[in-house]
């Protein structure tokens, strides 16, 4: 800190004495051609570094820049693919569903109609077993009847005859002869 | 044992034989069975079986069987013969024959012909409405 302000201590001092920049250098100790020289080599110097270690080295961060800018823009890409195989597969996940629940609509309506044929089936099967069991018990009943009223007559015709055999007197039976000789010969 | 054709026929014509006055008499069937005795026919068995089978058969038809149950006026027979007589167009003569099984009333037989007037049929009718 303190060397520049004694540098301008210094031109303030010897600044009426000594004119021009000239006296500066001479001041300073500045030498010009070696000012020029170590310019030159700065610049060389520059060159060499700009072209044989920036210039790769911007290069190499170029084309890093560009595979980052692809990977990005190929990751964006895949964030939307992806996006839409995501809508995609939920649209075709719903399609599904719906399409599931309809058939399951459709099986339960089946099962539902096959139960309710079967069960139609059944009471059908049911009240023809019935009707055929009530012909059955009715026929048997009436062959029963038929049974019972064929026994009853042959019960009381054999009792007929057996009362008959022993109350019609001789009287009787002349009587009946006549009248039944009197009926075959109207014949 | 067969009969043969012509011994059917040879008895039908002694059965026609037999008739006198429309009726089987006696007198003729004997007049018949002497004419076999005597010519001895082939197979003269076979022609007396079916000879004798017509006979009945017509005996039965000119005789009324009158099956009766109690007693029958022998008027009342006479009655039913003279019937038969008028319906059969031929002699009938009627024969009774008891047969307690009718209760009362009568059945009588001509050939295969069956009139029954009986208490036994009445109520065997009676037993088969149902």
């Amino acid at each position: 800190m303190l060397q520049p302000l004694l540098i301008i201590a210094a031109v303030e001092e010897h600044g009426a004495a000594a004119s021009g920049i000239t006296r500066i250098f001479e001041d300073f100790g500045i030498n010009v051609p070696s000012i020029i020289a170590q310019i030159v080599s700065f610049l060389v110097v520059t060159f060499v570094l700009y072209r044989f270690a920036f210039k790769p080295v911007l290069a190499t961060i170029d084309e890093r820049q560009h595979k980052i800018e692809s990977g990005l823009k190929f990751a964006d890409e895949m964030k939307a693919k992806l996006e839409v195989a995501a809508r995609e597969s939920a649209q075709i996940i719903r399609q599904a569903q719906l399409d599931a629940q309809k058939f399951i609509d459709e099986a339960r309506k089946t099962a539902k109609e096959f139960g309710d044929r079967q069960q139609a089936e059944a009471l059908q099967r049911a009240a023809d077993v019935l009707t055929k069991a009530q012909q059955a018990i009715g026929l048997e009943h009436k062959k029963m009847l038929t049974e019972a009223r064929a026994e009853i007559a042959r019960l009381v015709v054999a009792t007929t005859e057996r009362v008959l055999a022993r109350q019609l007197t001789d009287a009787d039976r002349s009587s009946y002869n006549d009248a039944a000789a009197r009926e075959l010969t109207s014949l | 044992m067969a009969v043969t054709k012509q011994t059917r026929l040879l008895a039908k014509q002694l059965f026609k034989l037999s008739f006198a006055d429309g009726a089987v008499t006696s007198d003729q069937v004997a007049g018949v069975l002497g004419w076999i005795e005597k010519h001895q026919p082939r197979h003269p068995l076979a022609l007396l079986r079916t000879y004798q089978r017509y006979i009945a058969a017509e005996v039965a038809r000119s005789r009324a069987v009158v099956e009766h149950a109690g007693p029958l006026a022998d008027a009342t027979l006479r009655l039913i013969e003279a019937a038969m007589t008028r319906k059969y167009r031929r002699p009938v003569a009627a024969a009774a024959q008891p047969n307690a099984a009718l209760l009362a009333g009568l059945r009588i037989r001509v050939g295969c012909d069956v009139y029954e007037a009986s208490a036994s049929g009445q109520l065997a009718q009676l037993s088969t409405l149902n």
